[in-house]
């Protein structure tokens, strides 16, 4: 009995222990993340009005029967998941185009991870403006490589066909070389023996990389495609300071809508009611790409 | 021992803790703070900071201001984030600049204050400023500098075009749009490019600033005049007739909605619709530009000049402990030598009669034009509580007009932003 009674004490002790080295990161996910959640939800529900936060008055459903009648928001959506389908291939085949590349070379591969990581450094505000000159119609060096090749000049960023594509060419310009990084540790990871194995078999290239390499870095895709899929939806810094939403709404995304709704207009109550739908939409697609995708990936 | 020891060093820290904080307190009952929407390192923040040495060494009350330097961009972002931020936790400072056109939403929402009772010599304040700065009969803000759009012109690159520079507008007898359409069709036949910049790609507050008055020459308004009505008004014929204007500019490709950056400041433009703020930028950047500014031009129907008006304003929040100091300083930052030195330091019209006729005998031929149209044919923008959607709403309708592809048909994109606009009048 006596060794029971100790045995559960030290049990509780480590549990005590436990919860405090947990309790930071609680703290800190409930103060960030919990919290505001919690905050919007109840908002949602009011006509918070920034000016005036103390005459709020709670309206229901209000915000949600508005929102789905707002055709910038319907507008707004459409937009990201065409950004989402054309920079998910766009961006993750790059990333993992260049880590082949980079793990393919024997000598100098830190200048190339450098050159390839560069732009990952750089804020995307920075990376914005620096596009937004290389862009210009009229003086941009895009355009004047362009027509010096014979080409006619483009409006990349004010023709409203062309605004989002050149949105998404930035981003995965922006974003590959982080995930290049990753793929590149997924891939030596994966052991010589394998490949030299599948060499005195006979397979060639395309053999080895498509039975051998792409099934290897599954686990190592699952993450890759699960982040970029939710960073893609938060996409609101390069709309913001290329285009502000145009030309025409064509690059006009829900999170740059939430924040002009929330931050711009002050009406938080219905931004809240935005932020609602549009995380049970992100979530319910992290969902759905993890069940095609396949969830652990312990193959 | 121990314990007598704990309890002697308790004592002292609360003394001195509770003292330290009764010097802040004494210390805070005087101190102003003051946010302004500009860097210290520009010229309006250059005049600033001798401002607030001037206001600190001399007023007699013993206030010191503290100034808070929030660059702002475009037409207040950054800034008015900040703003945001201060009100929702209640640590608003003392006083505070804010656009023209907030006014109407700050004062009918109960963060700023009624000033009437702190800025001395009304009477000499452009009427515009008090206009702008009025709400429901009260005066809520003080604009510290008037402003003005006029139509930079390079005259060596005119000459070259042969165009006749004695025959340019004036003030008094501005051009209208027909007249305006002629010089650009000399330009471009020489040019063979756009020759003006309007700056369409300034997708900002600007679009409305600078366009309404096009609107407005032409007999149009944005909303009716108690603000509730959009439809019937704002896709009225003769708005029609201005915006196909401002459309037909970039048809003919007069006009450009992408701009080389400085084009005009390059020589790569013989035409430039801005501010007096360029005239800064050419005088000391540009020398080699040897230019000159011409008035807007005007609606042929009406033949009326009409031109932008407003600025930033002082205001003082409903929080202050001390309304008292924070009027204080509002008066003194408002007062004529004050006034002159913002608008001689950071080239902009001046917000006082006074000032005005000073500043007439110093200031450029530019200038003139420009402080000449300003209190001649300045319009102030329409006072409206939901003021930002409105203004949105406006400048997308002047950047979807220059896509004339897309959008061919003015009357019907007016009818459809009346109707966008007057759901925001509605809130």
């Amino acid at each position: 009995m006596e060794i029971n009674a100790t045995a559960r004490k030290k049990q509780l002790k480590e549990n005590i222990s436990g919860y405090l080295f947990l309790s930071p990161a609680f703290i800190i996910l409930g103060l960030f993340l919990f919290i505001p959640t919690l905050m919007s939800i109840y908002y949602s529900l009011t006509d918070y009005y920034m000016l005036t936060p103390d005459k709020t008055s709670f309206i229901g459903l209000d915000n949600f029967k508005k929102l789905f009648n707002d055709p910038l928001m319907r507008q707004s959506i459409l937009n990201i998941f065409k950004f989402v389908i054309l920079i998910m291939p766009i961006q993750v085949g790059t990333a993992l185009g260049l880590a082949l590349l980079v793990n393919n070379q024997e000598k100098h591969t830190i200048i190339y991870k450098i050159a390839y990581f560069s732009p990952v450094v750089m804020s995307l505000v920075v990376v914005s403006i620096l596009w937004l000159y290389l862009l210009n119609p009229s003086s941009g060096l895009i355009n004047q490589v362009l027509m010096k090749m014979g080409f006619e000049s483009q409006p990349f960023l004010s023709s409203p066909n062309q605004a989002m594509i050149t949105i998404v060419f930035v981003s995965a310009w922006q974003g590959a070389g982080y995930q290049m990084l990753i793929f590149l540790a997924g891939l030596q990871n994966i052991p010589n023996e394998v490949y030299e194995a599948a060499t005195i078999d006979g397979a060639n290239r395309w053999e080895k990389f498509s039975k051998i390499t792409l099934p290897m870095l599954k686990p190592t895709s699952i993450l890759i495609l699960t982040t970029t899929l939710i960073d893609a939806f938060k996409l609101i810094i390069q709309p913001m300071v290329m285009t502000q939403g145009g030309p025409l709404n064509s690059t006009l995304t829900p999170a740059y809508y939430i924040y002009r709704t929330g931050f711009t207009d002050r009406f938080v109550g219905y931004a809240s009611a935005m932020t609602v739908i549009y995380g049970a939409i992100i979530i319910s697609f992290t969902v759905i790409q993890r069940k095609i995708v396949g969830g652990d990936g312990d193959e | 021992m121990k314990n007598i020891k704990r309890v002697i060093a308790t004592v002292l820290v609360a003394v001195f803790t509770l003292g330290n904080l009764g010097v802040v307190s004494a210390q805070d009952d005087n101190v102003i703070n003051l946010w302004v929407q500009y860097s210290e390192e520009s010229a309006e923040g250059q005049v600033m900071v001798n401002s607030a040495k001037e206001f600190n060494e001399t007023n007699e009350e013993g206030y010191v201001v503290e100034v808070s330097y929030v660059p702002r961009s475009g037409s207040g972002g950054g800034y008015e984030d900040v703003i945001n931020a201060a009100l929702t936790t209640n640590t608003m400072p003392d006083v505070f600049t804010l656009d023209g056109p907030n006014v109407a939403a700050y004062a009918n929402s109960g963060m700023l204050q009624p000033i009437d009772d702190y800025v001395s010599n009304k009477e000499d304040i452009l009427p515009s400023i008090i206009d702008q700065g009025t709400f429901d009969g009260q005066l809520y803000a003080a604009g510290y500098s008037e402003s003005g759009v006029g139509i930079y012109y390079n005259l060596d690159m005119l000459e070259e075009a042969g165009v006749d520079l004695s025959t340019l507008p004036t003030v008094s007898e501005p051009w209208d749009w027909n007249q305006f359409n002629e010089l650009l069709e000399t330009l471009y036949a020489h040019y063979n490019k756009p020759v003006l910049n309007m700056g369409f790609d300034d997708q900002s507050e600007w679009l409305l600033y600078a366009f309404a008055p096009y609107i407005w020459s032409a007999g149009g308004e944005i909303t009716n005049e108690e603000g509730t009505e959009a439809i019937g008004v704002f896709d009225s014929a003769e708005n029609t007739s201005a915006f196909e204007f401002i459309q037909s500019l970039v048809k003919n490709d007069y006009s450009t909605i992408t701009p080389v950056e400085y084009g005009f400041h390059t020589g790569e433009y013989a035409l430039f619709m801005s501010g007096s703020w360029t005239m800064q930028q050419l005088d000391s950047e540009y020398k080699d530009i040897n230019y000159g500014v011409m008035p807007y031009p005007v609606s042929p129907d009406t033949k009326e000049l009409v031109s932008p008006t407003g600025s930033w304003a002082y205001g003082m929040s409903t929080t202050t402990d001390n309304p008292e100091a924070a009027g204080a300083l509002i008066d003194f930052l408002m007062s004529e030598e004050q006034l002159y030195n913002m608008s001689m330091g950071n080239s902009v019209l001046p917000a006082r009669q006074s000032v005005a006729d000073r500043m007439m005998e110093e200031v450029s031929e530019p200038m003139k034009v420009l402080i000449e149209q300003n209190t001649t044919s300045g319009k102030a923008r329409p006072k409206l509580v939901n003021y930002p959607q409105v203004s949105r709403t406006f400048q997308q309708t002047v950047t979807e007009s220059t896509y004339f592809e897309q959008n061919p048909d003015i009357k019907s994109l007016l009818e459809r932003k009346a109707q966008e606009i007057q759901s925001y009048l509605a809130q």
